[in-house]
């Protein structure tokens, strides 16, 4: 496996997540439904082997860890991504923030706002844990790759 | 002394009518403070402020009469000899901080050998290895048996290595188990050690007697006592304390400062630089005093019920890796469900309103034994309900469902 092919993989789920699942978890009402949703996300994303998991590319959160790689196309001016996580609701959630911000210019990247993104999609609660799941600590990994 | 009930106990606390929809089962990270308590804190800022031990005026002398009673209630509490061997300070992380750095350069010479055990908290092992690589002294750990407590034949057959100094918990802060700790200090005393003991879990669980014990040093949060957040107590055998080295200078610790030198404050003020957190110790002592009043073994038993009922429920939900055992132990329980990362599994509780925390709780090197991520960690306190448990379990049995489904 390498970062070139997880890229590839990527980005269909990605794609995928943010047309399909995106809808139905907003349309959702009940907690289970919405939490099954979410950790299905997770499963979505390839998963980054853990040879290629080097501490580099850890990212810190306080209950959980997790993995960013990263990849700029200059010639296109676009970021793109690939993340893995211990934890199933982090990981889904994670993917939502990864489809939101996958392909996005050096310009959009800095301008992103989750928590805006994430009140526009009504997944606002989920926010509330982020420093502890670590979201926050990825939303700045992600932003720390522009320049 | 009042029959404990448990209906009016957890009456007691204004904080269950504010959240009447969450089950608390995060007890060994913080307790939550009785009325009493919180009076005793907002009483003290509106009457008695002043600054202690040094006023001119007749009401500092209030503050520092309200202070000092405190001293004299936590010292009853415990059975210590004199007053002066209640040393305020900000926790039980402060207060192994003290001992480690103050034993330093004076009794512990390099070359010297310090015991601790594997289900330490980070306070508890952090604070000797700061000081232990500096000053060449040696640092070993008493390993786990296969039921996760202490090897006890381990500890003993370690104590004829020497250590000049032994330090263990009362209870283990991760799994709940309470450490023999009257046969550990008199082991260790005979083996020539100092003894140490971190109380942070232990002092709620049961009445401690620090002559009875005989042990050198006890240590506690009181935010784990029912009291406020910020301060602790730090006891120890009064020779031992005159020869800590104070971890701070500064006001009130000394006698009589030039530039060329200083001389120290007597017992307790030389370990007491700065201004102390006044009202939280005296909300410390109103916490005391008022637990004082309800017969703890009963609190006990009813703790140990509430325990066995959640232990008998976590039987019935299937794919748990249960690391408490359930003898020994003072109301915590660690655990897992198999394949999935504690974090999940918290989130899910959470979204249930049961509060309970996952991770490696502050015990690294407990959960690199156990081979383990970390842990959920369920932790009771006598103000929570049988319809508690009930309703923990139930919230288990349903994260345990969506996980697994």
């Amino acid at each position: 496996m390498t970062l070139d092919q997880l890229l590839t993989d990527t980005k269909p789920a990605l794609t995928q997540i943010y047309s399909d699942d995106l809808p139905e978890l907003t349309e959702t009402r009940d907690w289970q439904s919405k939490y099954r949703i979410l950790m299905q996300l997770g499963r979505k994303l390839p998963p980054i082997p853990e040879k290629m998991k080097q501490p580099a590319f850890l990212v810190r959160g306080c209950e959980s860890r997790a993995w960013l790689m990263h990849y700029y196309n200059e010639h296109h001016d676009q970021h793109f991504f690939v993340l893995d996580s211990e934890a199933r609701i982090v990981k889904g959630l994670m993917a939502i923030m990864l489809c939101l911000v996958n392909g996005m210019s050096n310009a959009e990247l800095k301008k992103f706002e989750l928590a805006q993104a994430f009140d526009k999609l009504k997944l606002k609660p989920y926010l509330s844990q982020s420093r502890s799941s670590g979201l926050a600590a990825m939303m700045h990994r992600i932003k720390d790759c522009c320049h | 002394m009042q029959h404990f009930d448990p209906v009016n106990f957890r009456d007691q606390f204004e904080y269950f009518q504010q959240n009447p929809s969450w089950v608390y089962l995060d007890n060994a990270a913080t307790m939550h403070k009785p009325k009493r308590v919180i009076e005793a804190v907002s009483n003290f800022y509106q009457r008695n402020n002043s600054n202690v031990h040094r006023g001119a005026h007749s009401l500092s002398q209030k503050a520092t009469r309200a202070f000092e009673q405190a001293r004299d209630d936590i010292a009853a509490f415990i059975n210590a000899e004199t007053r002066q061997q209640i040393i305020f300070c900000s926790g039980a992380t402060a207060a192994l901080n003290q001992i480690a750095f103050g034993l330093m350069h004076t009794l512990l010479q390099p070359g010297d050998r310090i015991l601790i055990t594997a289900l330490e908290h980070h306070a508890n092992i952090v604070p000797w290895q700061l000081h232990c690589t500096r000053f060449g002294v040696i640092l070993d750990v008493v390993p786990l048996n296969a039921d996760h407590q202490v090897d006890q034949q381990s500890f003993t057959t370690m104590l004829a290595n020497k250590p000049k100094l032994v330090s263990f918990s009362h209870v283990s802060n991760v799994l709940g188990h309470v450490q023999p700790i009257a046969d550990m200090v008199q082991q260790a005393k005979k083996a020539g050690a100092i003894t140490v003991i971190d109380g942070a879990q232990g002092i709620v669980h049961e009445q401690v007697d620090v002559q009875a014990l005989d042990v050198d040093f006890y240590v506690w949060s009181s935010h784990k006592l029912y009291g406020p957040t910020g301060n602790g107590v730090l006891y120890g055998k009064a020779g031992l304390l005159e020869q800590l080295t104070p971890i701070h200078g500064g006001g009130e610790m000394i006698s009589e400062v030039q530039f060329s030198h200083s001389l120290f404050n007597i017992l307790p003020f030389r370990l007491e630089a700065g201004t102390p957190d006044i009202a939280g110790v005296v909300g410390m002592a109103a916490a005391v005093n008022w637990l004082q009043k309800f017969n703890i073994d009963e609190i006990k038993e009813y703790k140990a019920m509430l325990l066995k009922q959640f232990f008998s429920g976590l039987s019935k939900i299937n794919g748990l890796d249960i690391l408490s055992s359930p003898v020994h132990n003072a109301g915590i329980v660690a655990l897992n469900v198999q394949g999935e990362h504690p974090a999940d599994v918290a989130e899910l509780l959470n979204q249930q309103r049961v509060a309970v925390r996952a991770g490696q709780h502050c015990a690294m090197p407990l959960f690199q034994q156990l081979g383990l991520a970390g842990a959920v960690r369920f932790s009771l306190a006598p103000y929570n309900t049988e319809a508690d448990v009930t309703n923990s379990l139930q919230a288990l049995a349903q994260a345990v469902e969506i996980l697994t489904a």
